[in-house]
């Protein structure tokens, strides 16, 4: 096992905070309070750089998502309204951002928003029991709805793009994964992945190349692997659950994590935090936090990468983004222990 | 079978309503170091506030042990002490109640049971849609472990459309009471619903508590619901 260390602790909020995602040096977050907030993150310096005008929503941000390589971002809020923000290049050397557009369309509460990995589509879930794929052109200034995906039976709470293919994964109290799949333009669901015993919370991609998986996180308190086996005469794609990860969790599990470590991280309503490793084709536990933000929930976690290290920030209901590192005991036991 | 449940529920006065408060009331009026005088005072005060923790009686509960144990102070030089005195016992016994109050499933009634039914001009108590004996408590006491409460709750008819907004109801008034350390679970008592699985479902999703929490219009529905509470 090697342990789990908290590097830094930033305390953002007296509320919620729901959703983070970070980019360039830069972590944004989101909260019931409607603020959305960006940290400046460099070596060992956190700072607060800037606090987005909270008049856009009405209500609070579920989710938030930079658009890859740029300085854009998109969040989704239980308004049923998501909001594209720009950074002002005549702010100079300091980090401003400003209202660049107001999406509309769900009827209701917005739950999730990403970006394609060419950054050219940006999906959003929702209450409505809807998928939407907008797409953008290189501004990030016009949207444009080209598909609006129902097939889910109950409310979308989260999607998430594969790392390089036009791939789009969403997780639904119907709990169920749907996979959908571009043929020209037209998306379609090309396969249903059903297995968990409660509301799926979140999904992540496997980031190795040629490799095509999916982990996911539910309130079944499960972590689950999916594998995509093939393709069938009618263009479905055939997925089969590869594994149930060691039960670690005690409630539900509100996130999930691949890293391009090969690692997956999962947290929920337990306060834990986990890490699972692949070993000769089996899934073991690396290492394990309890209490990561106190007594409360952790509602979110991501691996990212600061100064060349992979590290994992998580956000809770207390309102704090932490940021974990993961380090062995001592390399010698840890030798042994294999 | 299970159709008919709660639906003509035998309706609870509240003062047959469970409580622990006249079991100690009891303790209270016959401790060893009351007179008549005392007992009458405080049976007096009892049946103006209702509660062991006024202030007032926990005062005049101190004031008569004193008063019990010491010959009469000179008024002199005790007037100025006594005063103090009484009030640093008051804020250090608070001070551990926070450090590690344990949490009961009569705690956890006493905050929901009072709850207004949407319908009737009763209580979730009286109705006997909330029951301490539905109520499960797993509590260390201690602030920096989390805690768990599951209640069980039994509507008055099985297609009560209302049961999500009960569940609703007493969701935020634990949230609102209870220290964070609380995991809340509220399930309908199986076989007392239609759609059990559904309304369970609902009422324990975060992210749709939350939403429906920003639901101007559902808030004030339920805020009306604990306006009696005490």
């Amino acid at each position: 096992m090697l342990s789990i260390n908290l590097i830094r602790s930033l305390k953002l909020y007296k509320n919620k905070i729901w959703s983070l995602d970070f980019s360039q040096g830069i972590l944004a977050t989101g909260s019931t309070d409607r603020k959305i907030k960006l940290v400046s993150v460099k070596d060992d310096d956190f700072t607060l750089i800037d606090v987005l005008d909270e008049t856009a929503h009405k209500k609070a941000i579920r989710s938030v998502a930079w658009r890859p390589h740029t300085s854009l971002l998109a969040a989704g809020s239980f308004d049923s309204t998501v909001s594209i923000w720009a950074r002002e290049e005549s702010a100079g050397r300091t980090f401003e951002m400003d209202l660049l557009a107001i999406i509309e369309g769900h009827e209701n509460e917005v739950k999730g928003v990403a970006w394609s990995s060419d950054g050219y589509y940006l999906a959003t879930c929702s209450r409505d029991k809807s998928v939407w794929i907008w797409e953008t052109d290189e501004n990030g200034e016009e949207y444009e709805c080209i598909s609006v995906l129902q097939e889910h039976s109950q409310d979308v709470k989260h999607v998430t793009w594969h790392p390089s293919e036009a791939l789009l994964a969403s997780s639904s109290y119907d709990d169920t994964v749907r996979i959908w799949k571009d043929y020209d333009d037209d998306w379609e669901c090309v396969a249903v992945l059903n297995g968990h015993e409660g509301t799926v919370w979140s999904s992540d991609f496997d980031k190795t190349e040629g490799m095509l998986r999916l982990c996911s996180g539910s309130d079944d308190s499960t972590v689950r692997v999916w594998k995509y086996m093939g393709d069938d005469e009618d263009g479905q794609q055939e997925w089969v659950c590869e594994a149930i990860l060691p039960d670690v969790h005690k409630r539900q599990v509100y996130s999930v994590t691949w890293g391009f470590n090969g690692l997956i991280a999962s947290v929920g309503a337990d306060g834990v935090l986990a890490i699972y490793e692949e070993m000769g084709g089996e899934w073991k536990v690396l290492a394990k936090h309890t209490l990561c933000h106190g007594v409360y929930e952790i509602n979110v976690v991501k691996w990212l990468q600061l100064n060349g290290k992979t590290i994992l920030a998580t956000g809770g209901d207390d309102g704090i983004v932490n940021f974990w590192s993961l380090e062995s005991f001592g390399k010698d036991r840890s030798k042994n222990a294999d | 079978m299970s159709e008919f449940l709660n639906e003509n529920p035998d309706i609870l006065e509240e003062n047959q309503l469970p409580t622990r408060k006249e079991d100690s009331a009891k303790d209270l009026l016959l401790g060893g170091f009351s007179n008549e005088t005392t007992v009458k005072r405080r049976r007096l005060l009892l049946k103006i506030d209702h509660s062991l923790k006024s202030q007032v009686l926990q005062d005049i509960e101190l004031l008569d042990k004193l008063l019990s144990i010491r010959t009469p102070p000179e008024l002199t030089s005790d007037e100025d002490s006594l005063p103090e005195e009484s009030e640093a016992e008051s804020v250090t016994s608070q001070k551990n109640e926070e450090e590690s109050e344990l949490i009961d499933a009569q705690e956890i009634y006493d905050l929901i049971a009072h709850i207004s039914d949407p319908e009737h001009p009763l209580s979730l108590g009286q109705l006997s849609v909330v029951n301490l004996e539905d109520i499960d408590v797993h509590d260390s006491g201690n602030q920096d472990e989390m805690a768990e409460v599951v209640i069980r709750i039994t509507p008055t008819i099985t297609h009560c459309s209302l049961a999500t907004l009960i569940g609703l109801g007493i969701r935020v008034r634990l949230e609102r009471s209870l220290p964070p350390r609380f995991r809340i679970t509220i399930l309908l008592k199986k076989g007392t619903h239609d759609s059990e699985n559904q309304v369970n479902k609902q009422l324990n999703d975060k992210e749709r508590v939350a939403a429906a929490c920003e639901n101007d219009q559902l808030l004030g529905v339920v805020s009306k619901m604990l306006v009696t509470c005490k």
